[in-house]
This record gives structure tokens, C-alpha cells and sequence, in this order.
């Protein structure tokens, strides 16, 4: 029984780490604890919740706000076209309504002519 | 050699008629050509110069339908069914500044079997020609254009108008549209337009 004490007592004893240990545990501890974001690790890191959210909107907003542009100003350019086109449309017509208008009248000035002897 | 002279019998007439078709339809149509009167508007005090095919038409149309003025309804159902509208009104300060000749290149294409002129009044006396021409499908009941060839000393028009056109309603236009019916003033500055773009001058 006492060897056995003595045993245990000579094995949980006291001693000191050899020189230089902390510094190696610490030199262990160090490249788990500060890891280097690679290119691919920073990838994931942009398209993670909520920078992927807020992104996606001002992605979404930003296209929006062109789509848009892009539509008035179509619509803008298509009625001014169509506004040109119609003023034409009308200077025509009334040119040829005036035209026909003339010929009918010289032709009905031409019938109320008496005949030449 | 004799399957090639076999295929040669069979298609041949076949081969002709298409050449017929697309020939009578190549004489029915009803598009002027009048670009060559472009040269006279640089010796014109006014010009006015419009073309207008069918997708500007269209276009034009559309704005007319959804107006509520009943004078631009009236324009509309004139122009809802039509190919084309081509104007070109010249207006000179002196007399012989166009020739026979331009005149005479109109006419030659209104002179073919697909047109037939309504109406003609020339008068030697004032050096006047008023023509209006009209191409009919072949029954004749439906109209595929109307030409106006106006010609006097000092001014030469023609119109050309390719599609269904009333000629009724179109006469009953003028007096309308804020244009009063005779003694029409027009201002004496060169107006120019041909479907959106610039005529050429």
C-alpha cells in the first residue's frame, strides 16, 4: 500500500515544462487561430447573408432604375416620331384633298364652258 | 439527257407562269417612282417632300386613334388601311423650272394598263396639266392607289397614295383639319419632311 503511494505521489509530483515550451505551444496555437482567407474563401464570404441580400437589391434597384430610363426614353422618342409622322400624314392629305378639290372644280368649270362653234 | 429534257417539259411551263405572275404583279404596282423630281427642290421657293410607308403610317395611326379630335378620327380611318403616302409639291418663284422631261417620267409610269386616269384636265392655254389616276384591282372594285399629277406654270405636284383610299373622304378633307377650304395662304418657307428623316435636298 505504501508503494503504491509512493508511486502515485513520484508520478502527479510537480515539474516544470522543458525551456522553450509555451513558445512552441504558442507557435502551434497561431496559424489554426488567424487563418488566411484565400480567393475562394473570400468568395464565399461575399455571397454570405446579409451582404448577398443587400447586394442583390442594389443589383435589382440599379436595373430597375435603367430598364426604366431605357423604356421612357423609347416611349419618348416613339411619340415624338409618331407626332412628326402624324403632322405629316395630315400636310398630305391636305395637300392631295386640295389637289383633287382643284381638278373637280376645273373639270365642272371646264363642263359649264359653252361649246367652241 | 432524256430525264433532264423530261424535267425541262415539265417545269418549263411552270417556270413561265411564276415568271408571268411576279411580272404582272411588278406592273401592278401601285408606288410611283418620283425620286427624280428630288433635283427641283433646290430651284423651289417651297417644297413639300413627304414619304411615308406603311410602319410610318402605322405609327402616325396610332397616334390618331387615341386622339379625341374628331378631324384626326377622320384622318385615321382615311389612313388605317394604306401602304404609303408620297407627296412632292414644289412651288417656284419663275415659270420653266421644271421640264417635260419631269413631267414626262411621271407620267410614262401612269401611261400602263394597271392605271386608269378618272379625271384630266389640261389646258394648253395656261400651261396647266391636272390628272388623277387610279389602280384598281382587276374586278375594279377595290382601289390598290391613287395618283394626282398637278402641274401649272409655277408649281408642279404629285401625290401618290398606295393602298385602299376613299377618295370621297379624302376629297371631303379639305376645309378641315384648321384649314380653311379656299384661298389656302401658305406660308413661303421651304418645308421639307420624308418619314422622320430629312429630305434630300
Amino acid at each position: 500500500m505504501k508503494d503504491l503511494e509512493n508511486e502515485l505521489r513520484k508520478a502527479l509530483e510537480r515539474r516544470e515544462p522543458p525551456p522553450g515550451f509555451a513558445k512552441q505551444v504558442l507557435a502551434r496555437i497561431k496559424p489554426a487561430a488567424t487563418p488566411t482567407p484565400g480567393w475562394r474563401g473570400a468568395l464565399f464570404a461575399f455571397f454570405r447573408w446579409p451582404r448577398l441580400g443587400w447586394t442583390a437589391a442594389l443589383v435589382a434597384a440599379c436595373l430597375l432604375v435603367t430598364l426604366g430610363a431605357v423604356h421612357y426614353r423609347r416611349a419618348q422618342q416613339e411619340r415624338a416620331e409618331g407626332e412628326a409622322a402624324k403632322k405629316q400624314v395630315i400636310e398630305a392629305l391636305h395637300l392631295a384633298s386640295r389637289k383633287l378639290n382643284v381638278t373637280w372644280r376645273k373639270v365642272q368649270e371646264t363642263d359649264r364652258r359653252p361649246p367652241r362653234t | 439527257m432524256r430525264k433532264a429534257t423530261w424535267m425541262m417539259s415539265r417545269l418549263g411551263p411552270a417556270l413561265l407562269f411564276v415568271l408571268f405572275t411576279s411580272a404582272s404583279a411588278w406592273g401592278q404596282d401601285p408606288r410611283l417612282k418620283i425620286n427624280n423630281l428630288d433635283k427641283l427642290s433646290a430651284k423651289a421657293a417651297e417644297v413639300v417632300d413627304v414619304t411615308l410607308d406603311e410602319p410610318m403610317l402605322k405609327l402616325a395611326s396610332k397616334f390618331m386613334a387615341g386622339d379625341e379630335d374628331s378631324e384626326d378620327t377622320e384622318a385615321f380611318e382615311l389612313i388605317k388601311d394604306l401602304k404609303g403616302v408620297y407627296v412632292k409639291s414644289f412651288e417656284f418663284d419663275k415659270e420653266g423650272e421644271y421640264s417635260q422631261a419631269d413631267l414626262d417620267a411621271i407620267r410614262s409610269q401612269l401611261t400602263t394598263s394597271s392605271w386608269s386616269r378618272m379625271v384630266g384636265v389640261i389646258s394648253k392655254h395656261d400651261g396647266e396639266i391636272s390628272e388623277i389616276y387610279m389602280m384598281t384591282e382587276s374586278g375594279g372594285k377595290k382601289v390598290l392607289g391613287l395618283a394626282i399629277l398637278a402641274a401649272e406654270p409655277k408649281e408642279l405636284t404629285v401625290v401618290n397614295i398606295v393602298g385602299p383610299i376613299d377618295i370621297g373622304k379624302l376629297s371631303s378633307l379639305e376645309g378641315k383639319m384648321g384649314i380653311p377650304k379656299m384661298g389656302l395662304e401658305k406660308d413661303k418657307k421651304t418645308k421639307s419632311s420624308s418619314g422622320g428623316q430629312d429630305a434630300k435636298k
